[in-house]
């Protein structure tokens, strides 16, 4: 890996902040706005449900969002701020189907203490202005005039210095604010200001309350006609007003959101940290308060925020879960609730920790991820691939071969399905209803298996079986002509075009027949010396009814040979070496470029380049797909053709920029698979696996499929053991109802194919696992797995006490081998040098694995580095120790064999706080902090002095905007050793959002090319709301901004691909490239994920 | 504690509230469809700036100072009637102390401090004619806000400085 870096987003974020609904894009059409951090997305509501409209990147983490109207306009306006002080309002051209910027600023103050509660940006109900508390102690002020134009905003002092809440009331004549608040005895009280936009100040408004529940953190603002605001608190809820004060106990809750249902504010659905989904109800007579109701109508994810959408649709977005769409039915189901969740829309985030596997041992990565949190959460196997779309299946077992028909050699659509099977061979057709049903055609010989069919000319087909070739009328079914084997000669392989037949007996004779109108002429006959294992004559010339070659795959001498045809002269051979028999061959062209493929029965594929006039096969290259045999066929999709490669892994190939690419499908085995384009199923594919028949259409791109397992507990660490082919998990319990201590934490072994718990170690009271690692000792084959606690004392500021667990397993269950005391929290444990290295607390410590005198094992301490505030992330390579610190940022280390010590050998002087850091490569180190950034530090060996080698300089600084948990080597993507991108060493990074990003060292001159692409893009592409990209991916925490440099934002550079044509060649033509030429070149980095 | 939260037990707790649930026709269809067509990303290639008198920026008057000089403005108001006269001269004069705030906040920073201030203010700093007696931060201030590298020795600070102080105007309107 390198210095230079891209960082693109594989998986989009998912966690939901903040939504609203509102008229956005146009007076007559309701939406429902979502932000998902740094993305807003922008769904219609339609009698049929959400129909989504757009996905907005936003150059910022969005803190707060919301949609409203100035007078005389006549739909609404969506204001955003951003976490970094800025703002836009947004509007809706629905002519010009674009966002466009009403107006947009920077709300930064220059002095001032950012408030702990998050921003808040309220407008107020009557558009006089719009309100923002970002800073303790001060209220930013953005009038607007008459005009619904905004002026120069202006700070106001707040006397309140712990805010937790402030809303605006309904109907006031002054914009007035109400405004929840601690003083310094922790007690919460209400208040209320006018603000005067005269005098720029505040003037002491109508009410307040004093001396509120404790656990009061929310304000609701009750619109007209009653007006006043309601104040959730965890254990009662008030009304409160200028008249009235009405209150309601509740059970004790952490309310995390609401949406309001009717337009008067009488009723509101509260959500709270548990996931319940409360309704309250304001009881009044004559608009007039009388008092306050709550009723449980069931649970949710937990929710972030909460919509009424209509007709009691509601939309729940989740941090800690998926969201959700629900529907508020009138009666309670059998177990009492009132709300089905008609939908669930995935969110990974927050990913806690994840792990790379390769469960099939493909060469492709999956990433399982710990997501989600307390009940929601769950683990998500997340892996690349094209989908299948299932239209239909039918069961049907012992499939041995398809082959779609048309029942007339002009006809555009498929109309038979020939599938065979070991005796017999079926057609089905589908009739009048759309459905797939079984037919016959008079002249097929349906008793016996079918080894090959196709379409021939003359409106005829052909069927070929172990003892006749059959040629039939495709119009009335009788049979036209029938070549018969010689009896003795069975027939083992057969294949056709629609004007040829090759077809091999026992004995390796091959025979070629030629097809006319009701005529099948044997026209070549030849003798091999070996038998014959498979055949292909598909036309890659310039008549798609005629072949000039044939590849023969061969028994014995595990050859390919080509033969010319008519006169079946052999051209080519070529040995395929190995002892494994080719089992399918196929002649096919990509992008106008001839190819052989030959799939072995060890599932390699062998592809050559292939001479269509010589026959001459060069540039011979291996993959390998599968375990398992297997069969290859051509398909076309959108008018190009692709390559299905059915086995145990099935795959598509493809041709991109005249190179093969593997793209694996998400199904599990295949065995059989042909194109079956019917008018009913248009483009679609009919595939046999496991006992099914599927028909279905297939993604033109791949892209991530995820794969849920609720665990119904907070997954917190993960790791996975080849050996046992299990994962182990540190997870905890919240147990909601028992009253006493409510968290329990376990050790968990899961089954790496079905997930199922199949041992569970429980930690004791107060123990937390905080670290887990599969690893082997020196002179010790075992794996174990390695487990780090803490024991967190509700006393302590700091855990002082804690365990390294080592556990083997031993028939699926979970052995404790080994246990070693610990004087603090094991944050992390690696692998090193055949011991073990475990970061406590402050401290790095080097175990060793002995052996005592009655054979059992133990853990004892080597040595030891002292010098960390809370050493939290290790990584190692070799002899060297990357620390990752809580806030003295990245430290390397070094482990001294002849000494037995470990000593700094450089840090980084900086002060970041971590989140993160990954091992590049032996110079070059990359850490995450908790402003969201990204950083790369190098270690200095060439330093002429001491103090120059002992600092790490940073080298590359980049705002990616999210909180990255854990970086982990490895790629989502089948890494081919053929391709260039294949060389390209990839980290992938999980963070809060739910985010997966993919971290890529490009070569030096990659990177500068695509460095002036970046530079040239922000030209063109702006950022909605006018925030700049600039800005948004400089460095930036609270000490220093400073602009990126050395990291490149890939997701900017790909959205190339998404420009017109007309900007693109502008951008081509300012750096002086063909837009084919980068077009390419964008396309190839879109390959690492 | 738990009464009145608790959900009632005989079942049509919350049906009494649930019933017109507000509806304007949407989600009335029987089958709500979950798949109603894909998300397009959106990829802003037209001009995003605001309107030119929409770029907000925040009023950077102390507030003590603010409210002194409004009750100053309010009681010339009163004394004087035209009203329409308080409001002319209350730009103007709002403007003055405006300036003389960034004077002291630039002296402020040649003196010594070296974190980067809010941008507002530096945009309006002119380059001074003496650039040799200002120190090396106070020309990297000036370079960063005309968005110039600010690397090199004194000399190549000031020379770059010079080189822009045509174009530099016009840059630093550039909205951020």
């Amino acid at each position: 890996m390198s210095t230079y870096n891209y960082v693109v987003t594989a998986h989009k974020p998912t966690n939901v902040t903040h939504s609203c609904v509102g008229n956005f894009t146009g007076p007559q059409e309701l939406n429902l706005i979502i932000a998902k951090c740094t993305r807003i997305e922008i769904h219609l509501l339609t009698p049929q449900g959400l129909q989504p409209m757009l996905d907005v990147p936003i150059y910022g983490r969005i803190a707060t969002l919301e949609l409203f109207r100035p007078h005389g306009e006549t739909q609404d306006l969506l204001f955003i701020a951003t976490e970094r002080y800025k703002f836009c309002v947004l509007q809706w051209d629905a002519e010009a189907n674009e966002v466009i910027t009403r107006a947009m600023g920077d709300v930064s103050d220059r002095i001032g203490r950012p408030t702990d509660n998050g921003q808040i940006g309220i407008i107020d109900p009557d558009c006089r202005l719009i309100g923002l508390h970002l800073y303790d102690g001060l209220f930013k002020v953005i009038p607007f005039d008459n005009k619904g134009q905004l002026k120069e905003a202006f700070n106001i002092r707040l006397e309140e210095l712990q805010v937790l809440d402030i809303k605006f009331l309904y109907g006031c004549p002054k914009p007035t604010i109400v405004v929840l608040y601690q003083d310094n005895k922790d007690a919460r009280h209400v208040k209320t200001y006018e603000v005067s936009l005269k005098d720029k100040d505040f003037v002491e408004g109508p009410w307040s309350q004093n001396n509120l529940d404790n656990g009061a953190d929310l304000l609701i603002p009750v619109p007209p006609p009653f007006c006043g605001v309601l104040i959730i608190g965890e254990e009662t809820i008030v009304y409160c007003s200028a008249s009235a004060f009405k209150a309601i106990p509740i059970r004790p809750s952490i309310t995390r959101a609401y949406g309001r249902v009717d337009a008067d504010g009488s009723r509101y659905l509260l959500g709270d940290h548990s996931g319940l989904l409360h309704l309250l109800v304001i009881a009044h007579e004559k608009e007039k308060v009388t008092g306050l109701k709550i009723e449980l109508l069931g649970e949710t994810s937990i929710a972030s925020t909460i919509s009424y959408l209509d007709n009691a649709f509601v939309y729940v977005g989740s941090s800690y879960g998926d969201s959700q769409l629900v529907k508020l039915n009138l009666q309670p189901d059998t177990k009492g609730s009132y709300v089905e969740v008609l939908e669930r829309y995935v969110n990974l985030g927050p990913i806690v920790d994840f792990c790379v596997v390769d469960l099939e041992r493909q060469g492709q990565g999956q990433v399982v991820t710990c997501s989600g949190a307390y009940k929601d959460g769950s683990l998500r196997i997340v892996r690349n691939g094209i989908g299948i779309n299932e239209q239909a299946s039918v069961e049907l077992q012992g499939i041995k071969g398809m082959w779609s028909l048309r029942s007339a050699t002009d006809d555009i659509y498929d109309t038979f399905l020939v599938v065979s099977f070991i005796s017999e061979t079926r057609i089905l057709a589908m009739n009048l209803e759309d459905e797939l049903e079984e037919t016959e055609i008079e002249g097929f010989c349906s008793q016996v298996q079918t080894l090959f069919c196709h379409d021939a000319i003359h409106n005829q087909l052909v069927q070929v079986t172990s003892s006749s070739v059959r040629l039939v009328s495709s119009s009335s079914g009788e049979l036209r002509n029938e070549w018969h084997a010689p009896s003795d000669y069975s027939i083992n392989v057969a294949t056709a075009n629609a004007t040829q037949v090759l077809l091999a007996t026992r004995g390796g004779h091959l025979v070629y027949l030629e097809i006319g109108d009701g005529v099948l002429e044997e026209k070549k006959h030849a003798e091999l010396k070996y038998d014959i294992s498979c055949l292909d004559i598909n036309p890659i010339g310039d008549n798609p009814n005629y072949s000039n070659l044939a590849a023969v795959g061969m028994w014995t001498d595990i050859s390919v040979k080509i033969f010319s045809l008519p006169d079946l002269n052999l051209i080519t051979e070529e040995q395929l070496g190995g002892e494994i028999i080719p089992r399918s061959v196929l002649l096919c062209a990509f992008e106008g470029i001839p190819y052989l493929l030959c799939a072995l029965g060890d599932g390699h594929l062998l592809n050559f380049l292939l001479n269509t006039s010589t026959g001459e096969l060069t540039d011979r290259k291996k993959v390998s797909l599968g375990t398992q045999p297997i069969t290859l066929r051509t398909f076309s999709s959108k008018s190009t053709t692709h390559v299905f490669a059915a086995s145990d892994r099935p795959t598509v190939i493809y041709s991109s920029n005249k190179k093969l690419l593997y793209s694996n499908v998400n199904l599990k085995e295949v065995s059989h698979m042909c194109p079956f384009n019917s008018a009913a199923f248009p483009d679609s594919l009919a595939i046999a696996k496991e006992g099914e028949l599927t028909i279905g259409t297939i993604d033109d791109i791949q892209k991530l499929h995820i794969r849920s397992i609720p665990l119904g507990e907070h997954a917190r660490r993960i790791c996975h053991q080849e050996q046992s082919r299990t994962f182990a998990i540190c997870s905890l319990k919240y147990n909601q109802s028992s009253t006493e201590d409510a968290e329990m934490h376990f050790i968990r072994l899961l089954d790496d194919q079905t997930f199922d718990f199949i041992s569970t170690y429980s930690l004791d009271q107060f123990e937390y696992g905080c670290s887990i690692l599969n690893c082997s000792f020196s002179d010790d084959n075992n794996a174990y797995y390695c487990v780090g606690t803490a024991y967190v004392m509700p006393e302590e500021n700091e855990p002082t006490k804690g365990r390294i667990l080592v556990f083997m397993v031993e028939d699926g269950k979970l052995q404790l081998v080994a246990e070693k005391e610990t004087k603090g929290a094991v944050y992390s444990l690696n692998a090193f040098n055949g011991k073990l290295l475990a970061a406590i607390n402050q401290k790095i410590q080097l175990y060793k694995w002995m052996l005592r005198d009655d054979g059992t094992r133990e853990l004892q301490s080597e040595c030891g580095h002292h010098g960390h505030i809370l050493a939290l992330y290790v990584q190692t390579r070799g002899d060297f120790i990357v620390v990752g610190d809580l806030m003295k940022s990245i430290s390397l280390l070094i482990y001294k064999h002849e000494e037995g010590a470990i000593e700094e050998r450089a840090r980084d002087y900086n002060a970041n706080w971590m989140s993160a850091v990954e091992i590049l490569d032996d110079d070059i180190y990359l850490g995450a902090e908790n402003n969201f950034n990204l950083f790369t530090v190098r270690k200095n060996s060439e330093g002429a002095t001491d103090e120059e080698r002992g600092r790490l300089e940073v080298v590359g600084e980049y705002h990616l905007g999210e909180f990255v948990n854990r970086f982990q080597h490895g790629s989502l993507v089948m890494r081919l050793p053929d391709s260039d991108v294949g060389k390209i060493p990839t980290i992938i990074f999980g963070t809060v959002n739910g985010v997966i990003g993919v971290i890529a060292s490009l070569p030096q001159d990659q990177y500068v090319f695509m460095e002036r692409l970046q530079t040239n893009l922000r030209k063109v592409i702006k950022g909605v709301g006018g925030l700049s990209h600039e800005q948004w991916r400089s460095f930036y925490s609270e000490k220093k901004t400073v602009d990126s440099r050395n990291f490149l934002d890939g997701d900017l550079i790909e959205s190339f691909l998404d420009l017109g044509r007309s900007r693109m060649e502008e951008i081509a033509k300012s750096m002086s490239v063909s837009v084919e030429e980068l077009m390419k070149r964008v396309e190839e980095l879109t390959r690492l994920h | 504690m738990d009464g009145p939260a608790t959900p009632s037990k005989n079942s049509d707790g919350a049906s009494k509230f649930l019933v017109d649930l507000p509806s304007k026709g949407l989600f009335s269809s029987s089958v709500i469809s979950s798949n109603l067509g894909g998300m397009r990303v959106y990829i802003t290639d037209h001009d995003t700036t605001p309107p030119e008198n929409q770029l907000i920026k925040t009023d950077q008057v102390n507030i003590l100072i603010r409210s002194l000089l409004l009750k100053q403005q309010q009681k010339a108001g009163t004394s004087s009637k035209t009203a329409k006269g308080v409001g002319t001269n209350e730009s103007s004069r709002k403007r003055a102390p405006e300036r003389s705030a960034d004077g002291r906040a630039s002296a402020k920073r040649a003196a010594g401090t070296t974190q980067n201030g809010s941008r507002q203010d530096v945009l309006k700093s002119q380059i001074p004619e003496n650039l040799q007696s200002l120190t090396v931060e106070r020309l990297r201030a000036l370079l960063k806000e005309r968005g110039l590298s600010l690397k090199g020795k004194k000399d190549e600070l000031i020379a770059r400085l010079r080189a822009t102080t045509g174009s530099a105007s016009s840059s630093a309107a550039k909205p951020l």
